[in-house]
């Protein structure tokens, strides 16, 4: 009798404590963002072709732009500490008149197949790129990709061959991919949302319909960035298509008792909350690394969330403006050392022609301003406030913990909320834009990770 | 038991050497209560220190050139020319819809400011409205300081004039107090005659504000201002003097009570700066709620400071984002604002809205014209656009707030002291808190209406408070 008792109070015990885990799956957000009302007929879902193009007229009114713009002397010895250092920005505009062509680029951005096709009311961009060869027999892993901010899709060109052609590069042809890459509503060349509250629950929703309506019903996605979380909320609204979730950016946003015990112990007692070396040698000093950064380099993440309208209002206006405001984070959250450089560090990791384009991206679509309500549609209630923050991922997660990205969550943190991580690894070089800086090491991870769960066939293990 | 043993140590039974060293150690303890009570009452100052904001080396000792020299604001065709282009040129994104200003300035109206700026909006016109009261510069510390000064036109008889510095603060200038300025310097024409007082103001420009200078090197923070604004008043031949100031404006003339007591008769502010820290503020702030006679508050301080979350926490951190950025980045944040005017409006404009009345978020036109006429709006901004003084506006709060802010707090202010408190302000400073800095308030007045930018907005009641302030001080 004892015996039964016991069992039934084990059972009960073990099923609470395995249950305390949300493992509900993330509601599907379905929306109508376009104009005015939702008409009564039913959406154009056609794919169409894209191409992106260029006007004598927006190169000349640009030049005017960059000819007429005004600077600020920088501050004596200041570098790049108080933002983007002036005199350095001078020298960019010089290139962005002189030397930059802005055609020839637009023609590398047609390299790639581009399309539109309108979900939930509006046009959605996206580049889809097959293997040029694949094997006999072989089937392309689908691999959606998301960029984030101040990105663009066009952060994915360097990696995009790697994925699609990996033999033609060294690393093999065992995993060949089709990559998707969308613009995130609002950026690029994405239509922005029309009306209040898209999140990045409706953007994983738009993704989630755009392969689907690509014909996937299973699928590989990779992100960082904002990238990170539309591609972790896709995760949770449909585990059943994400064969593989790859991160090379990690937040938690929920922290609790046993975080704050790892930060004030965990530099003297690492094994105890399960953090490595490495995750040491990168989160501590604690103040320094996390509380510091945070202050010094989120004053932008504020008032995005708060008043994005008026902060992009001056940089859809003055191209200067937007370069300095969008390299800024090109040069701080690839290197935080490059801010004591007098040229920011820009040209080590990344080229003029590069760094231009992406810019050029914003400003030839006018979507610095929507880019931004992104930070307000997620952050304004609080970080952690939303359902999606409470609820865990149990796809099979692969994370690529680069050693400048901004803020270094150990695994220890991640599994809490990614309960399924299949690698997770210290990547020995690289900062946050790791796609555009590093593709080689990111592209090696992303098929490590892909060899795993297909190996051992990890997708059909969830939910088990 | 002592008085066993006291006739016991006068008697004749103890050795001399006790006969000496009780009335020594009197003595002692005497002299250490002295002390002690006398250094209670030393006032601690912060120490004025000195600078060089010129551009490159300080030049060797050789004398700085003290001379006032007068200054009128100009403009050009060339100078509106380009402002129009810009204005022709700006490229709109649209609001989402029902945005309001939720979002920041709202885009339609944006539109409305821009047409009635381009076609309506007369720069020369404003430009002789500013050039009205004398302007001058002067060099201090390697840069060229902007005020005006306007005194009395008219000194009826046995009327005392006391000057009266004023400070503006972010995103504001001189221009702030055109219209107190005529109340404060000829009270009776315009139905104050509150007093025998009447004042001869001066409004100097922050540096790197305006018509100020911008300084040259790192870390021109509030106490160099002070000084800075101490030797201005001094070059004018000033040796007693009243201030007056809000947002930056309130932490500079802080500084300079809390640098030269002695120079200072008086310090009005229409803004007070709290600290949230400290025990005693967390349990006045929980049991305030219920009880607020219990912590020092008034039934409107309870009403302005309550419910706390919402009012403290989340309003300012709603309202705070151009704070953190123009703390951490202020090159960036400014580049594009010192290259479009429109970006500078909606930027400036939207302060304007909600700092005046936290309501007007709700607006389509975030209220602006109902308590401000465009003209003066579009002055204020067009100020910050001819001397592209917006970056090393911005640069004001990194400079700021690189340091501690609590040493200003630790060192109390002792000179009489008058707070306006606005309703409509950010965030409300009982006088229970107030007093933990400001020793010495003479006056603290729960104005009726109004918000952050007071002089602008209620200049007749901020000139009667202040005019009143002054009465007491001056019956001290």
């Amino acid at each position: 009798m004892l015996l039964e008792v016991f069992l039934v109070l084990g059972t009960l015990l073990i099923y609470f404590l395995f249950s305390k885990k949300d493992e509900e799956t993330l509601p599907f957000k379905d929306g109508w963002w376009g104009r005015g009302q939702k008409p009564v007929t039913k959406e154009d879902s056609s794919i169409r072709p894209f191409k992106v193009e260029t006007a004598e007229e927006e190169l000349s009114d640009l030049f005017r732009r960059l000819d007429q713009a005004r600077f600020t002397e920088p501050l004596e010895n200041s570098f790049f500490h108080y933002g983007t250092n002036s005199v350095h920005l001078r020298k960019v505009v010089s290139y962005w008149k002189n030397q930059f062509n802005w055609k020839k680029q637009v023609e590398v951005l047609n390299n790639y197949p581009q399309f539109k096709t309108k979900i939930q009311g509006i046009d959605i961009h996206f580049v889809h790129v097959k293997p040029p060869c694949l094997p006999e027999g072989q089937a392309a892993k689908p691999l959606l990709m998301v960029h984030g901010w101040p990105g663009s899709f066009y952060e994915f060109y360097k990696i995009i061959p790697l994925l699609t052609d990996p033999a033609s590069h060294g690393l093999g042809d065992e995993h060949i991919f089709e990559v998707i890459c969308p613009s995130i509503p609002g950026y690029g060349f994405s239509e922005a949302p029309h009306k209040k509250d898209f999140n990045s629950v409706s953007a994983a929703s738009v993704f989630y319909e755009l392969m689907l309506r690509l014909g996937f019903s299973e699928f590989y996605t990779q992100g960082g960035d904002c990238g990170w979380l539309i591609c972790t909320n896709l995760a949770q609204i449909a585990p059943s298509h994400v064969k593989g979730l790859h991160l090379n950016m990690v937040l938690v946003t929920k922290l609790g008792l046993s975080h704050l015990l790892s930060i004030l112990l965990g530099r003297y007692f690492p094994g105890l909350f399960g953090f490595q070396d490495e995750d040491v040698r990168r989160m501590f000093p604690f103040l320094k690394k996390w509380l510091h950064k945070i202050l010094s380099e989120f004053g932008y993440a504020h008032i995005q969330t708060t008043k994005p309208d008026t902060v992009g209002c001056g940089l859809n206006d003055s191209p200067v403006g937007l370069a300095a405001y969008i390299l800024e984070k090109f040069s701080s959250w690839t290197d935080m050392e490059f801010q004591n450089l007098e040229d920011g560090g820009l040209e080590r990791k990344f080229s003029l022609d590069d760094l231009l384009t992406n810019i050029m991206i914003y400003w030839v679509s006018g979507c610095i301003v929507s880019s931004m309500r992104f930070y307000k549609e997620n952050l304004q209630k609080g970080i952690g406030t939303q359902k999606h923050d409470k609820l865990t991922v149990q796809v099979p997660t692969g994370i690529a913990a680069f050693p400048n990205e901004i803020l270094h969550i150990p695994q220890a943190w991640a599994k809490k909320k990614y309960t399924n991580i299949v690698s997770f690894h210290f990547m020995p070089r690289g900062g946050h834009f790791a796609a555009f800086e590093e593709p080689e090491l990111l592209a090696k991870d992303i098929l490590q990770f892909v060899d795993k769960v297909e190996k051992e066939q990890l997708w059909k293990k969830k939910g088990e | 038991m002592w008085r066993e043993t006291l006739p016991n140590a006068w008697s004749f039974d103890y050795s001399q050497k006790n006969a000496v060293l009780v009335p020594v150690a009197a003595l002692g303890v005497g002299g250490m209560l002295l002390y002690w009570l006398r250094s209670g009452r030393k006032i601690k100052t912060i120490d004025m220190g000195e600078g060089w904001w010129g551009a490159g080396e300080r030049p060797p000792k050789g004398k700085e050139d003290t001379s006032i020299r007068p200054f009128k604001i100009e403009t050009s065709d060339k100078e509106i020319e380009d402002l129009h282009q810009r204005l022709d040129r700006f490229r709109f994104t649209p609001s989402v819809e029902g945005a309001a200003f939720h979002y920041g300035f709202n885009s339609s109206y944006l539109r409305k400011v821009v047409a009635y700026w381009r076609n309506q909006f007369d720069w020369r016109k404003q430009v002789e409205v500013l050039n009205k009261y004398p302007h001058f510069h002067t060099t201090i510390e390697g840069i060229d300081i902007h005020f005006i000064h306007v005194k009395p036109s008219y000194v009826p008889h046995g009327q005392a004039v006391r000057p009266l510095l004023m400070v503006h603060g972010w995103p504001g200038s001189f221009y702030e107090f055109y219209k107190i300025i005529p109340l404060l310097t000829e009270p009776a024409k315009h139905g104050l005659n509150e007093g025998d007082v009447v004042f001869e103001v001066i409004c100097p420009s922050i540096p790197g504000y305006g018509f100020s200078e911008a300084p040259h090197q790192k870390e021109f923070d509030s106490i160099a201002t002070a000084r800075i604004f101490h030797k201005l008043m001094n070059r004018l031949g000033f040796k007693e003097y009243y201030l007056q100031g809000g947002d930056w404006g309130a932490r500079i003339t802080t500084n300079m009570a809390q640098m030269l007591p002695q120079s200072v008769k008086g310090l009005h502010l229409n803004v007070v700066f709290v600290t949230l820290e400290g025990l005693g503020k967390v349990i006045s702030i929980m049991l305030g709620a219920y009880v607020p006679w219990l912590v020092g508050f008034s039934r409107e301080d309870a009403r302005r400071l309550y419910p706390f979350m919402q009012k403290n926490i989340y309003d300012v951190l709603r309202e705070s984002g151009y704070l953190h950025i123009q703390a951490t980045k202020p090159d960036t944040a400014g580049c594009g604002l010192n290259d479009s005017p429109v970006g500078l409006a909606a930027y400036i404009m939207e302060k304007f809205s909600t700092w005046t009345d936290k309501s007007f978020l709700h607006k389509d036109d975030g209220g602006l014209e109902s308590k401000y006429s465009l003209d003066e709006l579009l002055t204020n901004v067009m100020i910050y656009w001819v001397t592209s003084s917006i970056v090393s506006s911005m640069r004001y709060y990194k400079e700021n707030f690189s340091k501690d802010p609590n040493i200003h707090n630790r060192v109390g202010v002792y000179v009489p002291t008058g707070i306006a408190a606005f309703p409509q302000e950010l965030l409300h400073a009982p006088r229970v808190w107030a007093k933990d800095v400001y020793k010495n308030i003479i006056t603290y007045t729960y104005m009726p209406r109004g918000g952050h930018f007071a002089a602008f907005e209620e200049p007749k009641l901020l000139a009667q408070d202040i005019m009143q302030f002054v009465r007491k001080v001056e019956q001290l």
